[in-house]
């Protein structure tokens, strides 16, 4: 079994690696089965980093990724957003606290997975009930994620040293969550084309529920803050190519009477 | 392509029980492994430890992370780990030592309704 294992390590490792030679085809052109180009390259290669250099970013880099992030699209131009840069150590550390303070205290009441076997029954069975109403927040995943943090196991702002605040104008026309997210994708994107790493981080929410950070940033109406974008030298360099799960898509190709075609992206 | 059915819709999701995550495996080859403890640092929610360092040790300091064992995925209490298959980690590693050999799939409330279990780089169509 273990042979067998390794064999195929072996194997799937040689489409990871990136080689040296490898050619680009030009921007503005498709053939079938050519090469990447280089804004699907940063596309695909592009991995949240999660350890940085402590040392910021240049001020003329952070312009140029704030205007990647100005000439997003957005719903009727409406262009729902403003940024904050944060570059200061000392801000960031405090941050850092604050945030580990209030995952903590949230995970003192609603942590289920901790604590000997009556804490866990006691806390679950009120518990799950939140869980219903507030099933984006507490996902298993970001769950787990505020638990590891109130253990001390994972830092919130991962040593970031310049975060970007994507403040959400609640106005904005349609759905601002959506543009508020086009254009973090965007900045993301410019970042990584220069060398750059960069991280989603939506547990600043949790600093809002502090009247201190609200009062701090000017969050008020008709402002709102979910995400920030964290920046920075990447250390290491974590970019490159990962396996993901294929997708069941379906295709209408037909009449109106016809079943869709499903097919198998990614294979 | 699965559905949900009114059962399934009706059931309060509760992640405590290990049945209910499936969570993604990682093999480390211990031949190529240079225990240089990137995987430990790059991982977003501290589950790839060694046995002396976590996360937060090599956030701090990256010199400990010599000598300190082959990494491996943290198993909590319950028998569930972490691990959402983002590989990272294989990203990240300079040897390619680490391998993905499950994709991160929950069930009941949160299951994947349109992906196939199988794990493949980007392909040029």
């Amino acid at each position: 079994m273990e042979n067998v294992v390794l064999a195929q390590s072996e194997e799937t490792n040689e489409g990871n690696k990136n080689s040296k030679n490898e050619t680009l085809s030009p921007l503005g052109k498709y053939e079938e089965g050519m090469p990447w180009n280089p804004v699907e390259k940063v596309i695909l290669e592009r991995r949240s980093t999660r350890a940085f250099k402590p040392e910021p970013l240049p001020d003329g880099m952070i312009h140029r990724i704030l205007e990647a992030g100005r000439f997003a699209p957005s719903t009727g131009n409406t262009q729902p957003w403003k940024f904050i840069v944060v570059n200061s150590p000392e801000i960031l550390t405090e941050m850092e606290k604050d945030a580990i303070k209030m995952a903590k205290f949230f995970m003192f009441f609603i942590d289920y997975t901790r604590g000997n076997i009556l804490r866990r029954l006691y806390i679950l069975s009120w518990v799950k009930w939140i869980i219903r109403f507030m099933k984006n927040e507490l996902n298993p995943v970001p769950f787990a994620l505020m638990s590891q943090i109130a253990q001390g196991k994972a830092p919130v702002f991962h040593g970031a040293p310049t975060l970007i605040l994507m403040v959400e104008d609640k106005r904005g026309a349609g759905c601002p969550a959506t543009d508020i997210g086009i254009c973090g994708q965007n900045m993301i994107l410019a970042a990584h084309s220069m060398g750059a790493g960069s991280c989603w981080f939506g547990t600043t929410k949790l600093l809002m529920y502090l009247p201190k950070w609200k009062k701090k940033f000017g969050i008020k109406y008709p402002y709102r803050l979910n995400d920030c974008i964290g920046f920075g030298w990447p250390s290491p360099k974590a970019d490159g190519m990962v396996p993901r799960e294929t997708q069941l898509v379906q295709w209408y190709e037909k009449g109106m009477n016809d079943a869709p075609r499903i097919k198998k992206q990614g294979e | 392509m699965k559905k949900f059915t009114l059962i399934d819709r009706l059931r309060i999701p509760t992640y405590d029980k290990l049945t209910h995550v499936q969570t993604a495996d990682l093999y480390f080859n211990a031949k190529k492994c240079k225990r240089c403890g990137i995987c430990v640092r790059v991982c977003p929610g501290g589950c790839i430890v060694t046995d002396k360092v976590t996360k937060n040790d090599l956030l701090q300091d990256m010199k400990k992370a010599v000598k300190c064992g082959m990494p491996h995925v943290d198993v909590l209490k319950t028998g569930a780990t972490l691990c959402m298959a983002c590989f990272c980690c294989g990203a990240a590693c300079p040897q390619g030592a680490i391998t993905i050999k499950r994709n991160f799939n929950p069930k009941y409330f949160y299951k994947r309704l349109t992906q196939t279990s199988d794990m493949t780089y980007p392909k040029k169509y």
